[in-house]
């Protein structure tokens, strides 16, 4: 193996000058020792006079140029296998919980090519995720990609953590997550509830949050793709995969792209967005051994969908759930955007006739409310049409019924969750659009579970009024 | 996120209702004063020729009097209702109030209630709830005359006279101001005699008889109630799509300029992205 030396730091870039002829490979991990931690750096680059360019996995603070550096003649490695299960790892593999060495039978490298075609198992599965809205609109394939979308603070994380308890814990199989440059908080939290709630023993958790270096951050994903790829190659099970957040892999390798000399693109972004999400959304999927369901969050800039780290994730998602800030606003939890979000599998032959008919009825009965609503504003409610005043009232009912409240959120609103069963749901909403509950008021259908709550709730609401 | 083409094509529609809204506002403005002035000075006349009638139906009877068909009280196995609404929409509540007012009526009745219907937004919203309707009158215009509206007033008598209704209502907007209307609704026959003290109730000398007298006066008086009835009606119809259509010019302002700052936001953003692009890409290509 090749000693280098460190010829340049360039913030968390760092240019390492190796013998001639042992330049290390493309993608190879380098160790070395940092003034006692063990620092981590992956080639990126060949950049003649047997320099090469190299990402940092790790702080670079103190190091100086002439330091050195070896080549481990390998990509970086992390363990894989059950003894992974209930531990926290960082982007290099090493546990972070104090609960002592994970010793694995085997390592695999965080680049692994994607599976081939033939090997790809495209699923027709619905998963049941007991949450109206997502189970109506856009019903979540069993090994498939889904994506929630969100400005900050519209509740993509906890959006992400309630499927973690819905599904996760009924979930048979095993369960990685990984936490992408998000609050170091929200980990510590996620660690101890799931530890509270059993369901640790059957996940493995692997952060690499805002604290650490973008070079940390464009692996972490990795790392956890690689920990649940293990479990779908080798043990053939049915994974779930949790990413909070995918849009800080995309910053990291922004952060980065300008420092290892390439051009920057459209808004700043690196000119090999779509490269580098391809390569890591490319490998979530489904192969005839097994299955990799992923769940991820994607944090939108500005509130602005067009742009253009968000426009990559887009095409490679099963389904999108588009949450909005207006709808927030108001107190509509969750506030997924019915009309924005979408599902591949919201199709007749597969969530049959019945749920596609009601599913596509509220989402024309919403756009018809949205498209009335200047007139709302200018001539008010009353110049509508019976009709139309109908469909406004039925729209007001249909936004408030897609309320829910959940079961992470217990502690903030004082509300027990409600887990809905997909039937119930539809059931509901036919109901609505039917008009069979037309003469309840509004704030019945608002933060229950099924229908019959809400004609419950209603019923409360005229005795106390009363 | 809408594009700036997008918002610039809202706010010109916007833009584009608050003209018609504002031109609506200000025809009716100058139609209501018309009909205002109409409603008040036939007010008087309406009132007054109301307590005559009433006083006359106090009068003790001699004998001939009572015998008057308009002044029959019959048990009431039917109910008729003349409800006066707008032809037109576009004035706020106003139609909606009255045919409230009408459908409350309508529910609190033990015996079936068959009405009669001015203008198409009480047509509409009795042919809706599937009503007894015996007629409809439109487009009576914004300047009724009374020979429009004898053709209504008419027919009430007959049908009450033959038996068909026991008691006839009349239900309208009455003009209170400009900003107010109030949906009444009143009853118009038999006529309920006023309560009197006891020197008004001196006795009437008919001259040549009261058969004859009566027979003239009752007719003519309710002819000018449902005149001056749908006199009220028009001027609130006017005075409420004034004050309508005066708010939506607002509302249709406050969106446009809300939309306006919205729309030069991202057209900001947009010059702003586009300047780093420009930037940037110099800057690395020095570098």
């Amino acid at each position: 193996m090749g000693v280098g030396k460190i010829v340049q730091v360039i913030g968390t870039v760092v240019d390492v000058e190796f013998p001639q002829d042992q330049l290390p490979s493309l993608f190879d991990a380098l160790e070395m020792d940092n003034n006692g931690v063990n620092l981590v750096l992956e080639v990126q680059q060949h950049i003649g006079n047997n320099w090469v360019r190299c990402l940092a996995l790790g702080s670079t603070d103190g190091l100086a140029r002439g330091a050195e550096v070896t080549d481990t003649g390998a990509k970086l490695m992390v363990p894989v296998g059950k003894e992974t299960l209930g531990r926290l790892f960082n982007v290099t593999g090493s546990p972070l919980d104090n609960l002592g060495p994970v010793e694995t039978a085997q390592r695999w490298p965080i680049h692994r090519p994607a599976p081939a075609f033939e090997d790809q198992n495209p699923t027709v599965d619905i998963l049941e995720t007991g949450i109206k809205v997502f189970d109506l609109i856009t019903p979540f394939p069993k090994g498939g990609k889904v994506g929630a979308y969100g400005g900050a603070g519209v509740g993509k994380t906890v959006i992400i953590q309630e499927l973690i308890r819905n599904i996760g814990a009924v979930h048979q199989g095993v369960s990685v997550f990984a936490g992408v440059g998000e609050r170091s908080r929200e980990g510590n939290d996620l660690w101890h509830e799931m530890q509270a709630s059993g369901v640790l023993a059957s996940t493995v958790l692997v952060f690499g949050q805002m604290n650490e270096t973008p070079g940390v951050r464009a692996r972490v994903g990795l790392t956890g793709l690689t920990m649940a790829e293990y479990f779908r190659e080798e043990e053939h099970q049915d994974v779930l995969l949790f990413v909070d957040n995918i849009y800080r892999y995309i910053l990291a390798g922004m952060e980065v792209s300008a420092l290892l000399g390439r051009m920057p693109s459209a808004v700043g972004y690196q000119p090999t967005l779509s490269t580098e999400m391809g390569a890591l959304q490319e490998r979530i999927t489904s192969t005839k051994t097994g299955s990799i369901t992923s769940f991820q969050a994607i944090y939108v800039p500005a509130d602005d969908y067009t742009d253009p780290g968000i426009v990559t994730t887009f095409g490679h998602l099963d389904a999108v759930v588009s949450l909005e800030r207006s709808l927030a606003a108001q107190g509509l939890y969750p506030a997924v955007d019915p009309l924005a979000s979408f599902a591949r599998i919201l199709d007749p032959r597969v969530v049959g006739e019945e749920h596609y008919r009601v599913a596509r009825g509220v989402q024309q009965v919403l756009q018809r409310y949205r498209d009335l609503q200047d007139i709302i504003a200018i001539l008010g409610i009353e110049e509508l049409s019976e009709e139309d005043r109908t469909t406004v009232f039925r729209a007001r009912k249909i936004q408030r019924f897609l309320t829910q409240p959940f079961f992470v959120a217990e502690p903030f609103t004082g509300q027990p969750g409600k887990y809905v069963p997909a039937r119930e749901t539809v059931r509901g909403f036919s109901e609505i659009l039917d008009g069979k509950h037309d003469e309840l008021p509004e704030q019945a259908f608002y933060m229950v579970g099924t229908i019959d709550e809400a004609i419950e709730k209603a019923e409360q609401l005229r005795a106390s009024v009363a | 996120m809408p594009s700036v083409r997008d918002i610039r094509r809202r706010i010109r529609s916007v833009q584009n209702t608050g003209k018609v809204t504002n031109a609506m506002s200000l025809v009716a403005a100058s139609k209501m004063r018309r009909a205002q002035n109409a409603v008040l000075e036939g007010r008087p006349f309406s009132e007054k020729i109301q307590e005559l009638i009433t006083h006359l139906a106090a009068q003790p009877t001699d004998g001939t009097t009572a015998g008057h068909p308009l002044l029959e009280v019959r048990p009431v196995q039917r109910i008729g209702i003349l409800s006066i609404t707008p032809d037109r929409g576009l004035a706020g509540g106003l139609h909606s109030t009255i045919n409230r007012a009408v459908a409350q009526f309508i529910l609190a009745q033990q015996v079936p209630v068959r009405t009669v219907v001015v203008g198409r937004k009480g047509r509409d919203f009795m042919v809706r709830t599937g009503q007894d309707v015996q007629a409809v009158f439109t487009d009576l215009g914004d300047q009724p005359s009374l020979p429009d509206t004898t053709a209504i007033s008419h027919m009430l008598i007959e049908s009450y006279e033959q038996g068909e209704v026991d008691q006839v209502y009349l239900a309208y907007a009455k003009f209170v101001s400009i900003m107010s209307q109030q949906a009444v609704v009143e009853k118009l026959l038999p006529m309920d005699p006023a309560p009197l003290s006891g020197s008004e109730k001196a006795g009437y000398i008919y001259e040549p008889d009261a058969a004859t007298v009566l027979g003239t006066l009752l007719p003519q008086f309710v002819d000018m109630e449902v005149y001056h009835a749908i006199l009220e009606a028009v001027a609130s119809e006017q005075a409420a799509r004034m004050v309508a259509m005066r708010s939506a010019t607002d509302n249709a302002n406050s969106l446009s300029s809300e939309l306006t700052l919205v729309m030069n936001k991202l057209r900001q953003d947009s010059i702003t992205n586009e300047l780093l692009d420009l930037v940037g890409g110099r800057m690395a290509l020095e570098g």
